[in-house]
C-alpha cells in the first residue's frame, strides 16, 4: 500500500483525501446506527447523539489509517 | 386549450423573475438573484396572501438595513461585540417570530440583517451600498411579482374567504345538532369528535383567508373588525362545544329532559339562529330575528338529585346559557357584516388583553438554536483557513437556523433532500447549458423555461419545501450577473457550504437534548403534568394573602403551558414515526391528545370557577375533604409526570370516586347543619359550579389514564439514534 497522502482527482477536480475518509466513516456510522436501531441495541446508550460522533471519529480515524492514508 | 391553475401560476412566477432580473441586469445591480429571491419567497396562491407576505419581507428588509448599518457603524473594529450583538438582535427577532403575529417580518429583520451584515461587514467601506442595494432589490422583486400577480390572471380570496365562511357557520351547526343528540343518548355513537376536529380545520383555514382577503378585498378590509370579531366568537364556540362534551359522562346519567323543561324549545330556537347566520352568510337576508329565550330548570326533579348531579347541572346550563349569548352575538355579527339591518350594528369590543408576559420555552429553545449554530459558523469562518463560502456560511447558517427555529418538527433529513437536489440540478445549468448562451433573450428563456418547471412541479402545497428551495438554490447557484463567470469551484464550494450547514444543524437539535418527535412528545407531555400539577397545588390558596408578582407570573406561565401545550403536541405527534413504536398506533396518539385537550378545558374551567369568590363557611368546612382530593390529583399528576401512565383506569376511578363520595357525603352534612341565612343563592350556585368543575377534572383524569393505558410508554423512553 502507497504510505504518501494522495488527492482524489474525480473529473480534474482534486479533492482532499481527509474529505473522502470523513464522508466514508460518515456513511460507516450512518450504517451501524441504523444497524444498532433495527436491533434495539441502541437503547443500551445513554445518550446516541454523541456515540454517533464518537462511532463517526472512530471510523474516520480507522479508514484513514488503515485504508486510505490521510 | 384552457390552462391549469397550477400553468398559470407557474407562468406568473416565471415571468416576473425573467422581468425583474432583466431590470436588475439592465440597471447593472451587483446580486441581481436578491431580486429574484422575493420573488420565489412572495408568490402565494392569491394576490391577498403574496401582497402580505410582500408587505411583511419589504419592512423586515427595512427594519433588517437599519439594525445591520448601525451594528456596522457602532462596532467597525470589535469584531466579537459586532457578533454578539447581532446574535442578540437575530435571537429576539427568532423569538418573535414564534409568536402569533407578524412571523414573516420577524423571519425577514431577522435573516436580512445577518445577510447585510456579513456581505458589508466584511466590506465597511461598501456598507451603505450593500444594504440599500438588498433593500431595493427586495423592492423590485415584491413590485414585480406584484404587478404580474394583479394583471395576469389575478387569484383573489374573496370567494375561498366567503366560501370558508360558509363552510365554517355549516361546520358549527353540524356540531351542535351532533352534541345535541349525542348529550341525551349514551348508546350512540360518538361523530362529535370527528366534528370538532374538522372544525379545527375549517377555522383555520378561514383565519388565514381572512388575513389575505383583508388586503385584496375593499369590503372585507372595510368590514374588518366585524369579520374578526367572528373569528373569535368561532373559537369561543369551538371552546364552549368541547367543554359542553365534557360533561355528556354525567349529563347522560340524568333524565335532562325533565330536569329542562323547555330544552327542546331553546335547542330549537339555537338551531335555528345558526341557521340563519349560515343563510346570511351565503347572502341571503335573516327569515326571522333571534327570539329571547331561557333554560328553566324543574326545581322538583333537581330536590332529589346528589349534590354532584346538581353541579354537572348548573355547569350545563351555563354553558348552555353562554352558547346561547354566543349564537344571537354570531347572528348579530353576520347580520351587520351583511347589511342587512342596519339597525342591528354591534359596537365591536376589542379582545381582552392577555394576562401579560408570558415566556415560552419552546421559542427559547429554538432562539438558542439560532445563536449557537450562528456563533459556530463565525468562529469556523475566522478560525479555520479558507472555510467553503466564508462569510455566507454565517448567512446560510442564520437562515436555516431559523427555519429550523420556526419548524422545529421538520428533521434536518428531510431539507437535505430538496437542497442537494437544488444545488445540483443549479450546477448542471450553470456548467453545461449557461456557458451555451449569449444573450439576455435566450438566458431569460431559460430563467423563465427553470423557473416554470420548478413551479409546474411542485405545486402541491406539501411541495411548498421543495418549490421554494429549488427557485432559491437554482438562482444562487447559477450566479447570473453581467460579468459572467464560469466556475465548477463555486458550485462545489456551494455544495461544500450546505454539507457544513448541514452538519451544524445536526449537531445544533441533537444537543442537549434529543430531537426525535417521540421524545420531544414526552418531554412535552412531562412538562404539562408538571403545569397541571403546580396549578392544582396552588388552587384556593389562602385569598387573604396578597399574591406576589413572582407567584403572578408563574401561575400566569403554567396556565399558558395549559392552554398552548395540547396543540404543540398535536403538531409533533404527527411527525411520530409509529413503526419503530411497536404496537402504538397513529389513532392512538390521537385519543391520547383529545383527552389531554378535554383535561385542559377541565383544568381552566376550575381555575376559572376556583378565582371566583366562594362562601367562607363551606370553604372552611370541606377544607379538608377538599385537599384529599386535591392531594389524590396531584399524587396522579406525579405519577404522570414521571411514568406518563397513571395505572388502571378502573382502581384510579374507584379511588377518586371514593374521595368524591366522601366529599358529596360532607356536602350533605355540612348543608344540612347550615342556618338558612348562612348560604345564599349565588354562594350554592358557585359552589355546584366549582364542584362541577372538580369532578370534570377527575373525570378527565380517569378518561385520560384509560387511553394511556393501551401505549407501551417504555418503548417510547428507549433510545434511539
Amino acid at each position: 500500500m502507497n504510505q504518501i497522502p494522495h488527492e482524489f482527482a474525480i473529473g480534474g477536480v482534486f479533492m482532499s483525501p481527509l474529505l473522502v475518509v470523513s464522508i466514508l466513516g460518515t456513511i460507516a456510522a450512518v450504517v451501524t446506527a441504523r444497524l444498532l436501531n433495527r436491533y434495539r441495541l441502541s437503547r443500551y446508550f445513554s445518550y446516541p447523539p454523541l456515540v454517533f460522533v464518537a462511532l463517526m471519529v472512530i471510523y474516520t480515524v480507522l479508514i484513514g489509517t488503515f485504508i486510505i492514508r490521510v | 386549450m384552457p390552462l391549469s391553475r397550477k400553468a398559470k401560476e407557474a407562468i406568473k412566477v416565471a415571468l416576473a423573475m425573467t422581468i425583474a432580473y432583466g431590470i436588475a441586469l439592465q440597471m447593472n445591480w451587483d446580486k441581481p438573484y436578491w431580486a429574484g429571491f422575493a420573488v420565489a419567497f412572495v408568490s402565494l396562491a392569491t394576490v391577498g396572501q403574496s401582497f402580505n407576505k410582500a408587505a411583511n419581507r419589504m419592512f423586515g428588509t427595512l427594519v433588517a438595513t437599519v439594525v445591520a448599518l448601525t451594528v456596522i457603524g457602532l462596532f467597525p473594529q470589535d469584531r466579537w461585540l459586532f457578533m454578539l450583538i447581532l446574535s442578540g438582535w437575530v435571537g429576539f427577532c427568532t423569538y418573535m417570530m414564534g409568536g402569533t403575529k407578524y412571523q414573516y417580518f420577524w423571519n425577514l429583520s431577522g435573516f436580512a440583517s445577518i445577510v447585510i451584515c456579513v456581505s458589508a461587514g466584511m466590506d465597511s467601506a461598501n456598507a451603505f451600498r450593500i444594504a440599500i442595494l438588498r433593500s431595493q432589490e427586495t423592492g423590485l422583486g415584491i413590485l414585480v411579482y406584484s404587478l404580474v400577480a394583479i394583471l395576469l390572471w389575478p387569484t383573489r380570496s374573496r370567494g375561498d374567504f366567503d366560501a370558508a365562511a360558509v363552510k365554517l357557520s355549516e361546520t358549527q351547526r353540524q356540531l351542535y345538532q351532533a352534541s345535541l343528540e349525542q348529550m341525551g343518548n349514551k348508546d350512540k355513537t360518538d361523530a362529535t369528535q370527528e366534528l370538532r376536529t374538522h372544525l379545527l380545520q375549517v377555522q383555520t383555514r378561514f383565519g388565514q383567508l381572512l388575513e389575505a382577503a383583508e388586503t385584496d378585498s375593499y369590503e372585507v378590509w372595510e368590514m374588518r373588525q366585524q369579520w374578526q370579531k367572528f373569528q373569535r366568537l368561532s373559537t369561543d364556540f369551538a371552546g364552549t362545544m368541547a367543554g359542553w362534551h365534557g360533561n355528556f359522562i354525567e349529563l347522560q346519567l340524568l333524565d335532562v329532559k325533565s330536569l329542562i323543561p323547555n330544552l327542546e324549545t331553546f335547542s330549537a330556537e339555537l338551531d335555528k339562529r345558526f341557521a340563519e347566520v349560515e343563510r346570511m352568510l351565503a347572502g341571503k337576508p335573516p327569515e326571522q330575528q333571534p327570539a329571547p329565550i331561557d333554560l328553566t330548570l324543574n326545581k322538583t326533579g333537581i330536590q332529589s338529585m346528589s349534590h354532584f348531579h346538581r353541579a354537572a347541572l348548573a355547569v350545563t346550563r351555563k354553558r348552555l346559557n353562554h352558547l346561547e349569548t354566543l349564537s344571537r352575538s354570531l347572528f348579530e355579527t353576520v347580520n351587520d357584516i351583511q347589511g342587512f339591518d342596519q339597525k342591528a350594528k354591534v359596537p365591536v369590543a376589542k379582545p381582552q388583553p392577555s394576562g401579560g408576559f408570558v415566556f415560552d420555552p419552546d421559542r427559547l429553545t429554538g432562539v438558542f438554536h439560532v445563536m449557537t449554530i450562528l456563533w459556530l459558523a463565525y468562529l469556523a469562518v475566522i478560525y479555520v483557513p479558507d472555510i467553503p463560502g466564508g462569510g455566507a456560511l454565517v448567512s446560510m447558517a442564520g437562515v436555516f437556523g431559523m427555519i429550523l427555529a420556526g419548524t422545529p418538527q421538520l428533521p434536518v433529513s428531510k431539507m437535505f433532500m430538496p437542497v442537494a437536489g437544488s444545488v445540483l440540478f443549479g450546477g448542471v445549468i450553470h456548467i453545461f447549458v449557461m456557458p451555451q448562451l449569449s444573450s439576455f433573450y435566450e438566458l431569460g428563456l431559460l430563467l423563465f423555461a427553470t423557473i416554470f418547471g420548478i413551479c409546474y412541479l411542485f405545486a402541491a402545497p406539501q411541495q411548498a419545501l421543495s418549490k421554494v428551495f429549488g427557485m432559491a438554490l437554482f438562482i444562487k447557484v447559477a450566479g447570473i450577473t453581467n460579468q459572467q463567470t464560469y466556475s465548477f469551484l463555486g458550485v462545489a464550494t456551494t455544495a461544500m457550504l450546505f454539507m457544513i450547514i448541514f452538519l451544524l444543524l445536526t449537531i445544533i437539535v441533537n444537543i442537549p437534548f434529543s430531537a426525535r418527535p417521540e421524545k420531544v412528545f414526552l418531554r412535552l407531555l412531562g412538562r404539562y403534568f408538571r403545569s397541571c400539577g403546580y396549578l392544582i397545588h396552588n388552587m384556593h390558596r389562602d385569598t387573604q394573602k396578597q399574591e406576589k408578582r413572582f407567584d403572578r407570573w408563574q401561575k400566569n406561565y403554567h396556565k399558558h403551558q395549559l392552554a398552548s401545550l395540547p396543540k404543540k403536541l398535536g403538531v409533533w405527534a404527527r411527525f411520530i414515526d409509529t413503526k419503530v413504536l411497536p404496537g402504538t398506533e397513529p389513532p392512538q396518539i390521537q385519543t391520547v391528545l383529545t383527552g389531554l385537550q378535554a383535561l385542559s378545558y377541565r383544568m381552566q374551567e376550575s381555575l376559572a370557577e376556583s378565582d371566583k369568590a366562594q362562601s367562607p363557611f363551606l370553604l372552611q368546612e370541606l377544607q379538608s375533604n377538599i385537599k384529599a382530593w386535591r392531594d389524590r390529583v396531584e399524587e396522579i399528576l406525579q405519577r404522570l409526570t414521571d411514568e406518563f401512565d397513571a395505572g388502571k383506569k378502573e382502581t384510579l376511578g374507584a379511588r377518586l370516586t371514593e374521595i368524591i363520595d366522601r366529599l358529596e357525603q360532607r356536602i350533605e352534612e355540612t348543608l344540612d347543619k347550615a342556618a338558612e341565612n348562612q348560604l345564599s343563592k349565588q354562594d350554592n350556585e358557585n359552589f355546584y359550579q366549582l364542584l362541577g368543575a372538580y369532578r370534570g377534572v377527575s373525570e378527565a383524569l380517569v378518561d385520560y389514564a384509560g387511553t394511556t393505558e393501551i401505549i407501551n410508554w417504555n418503548l417510547w423512553r428507549e433510545e434511539r439514534f
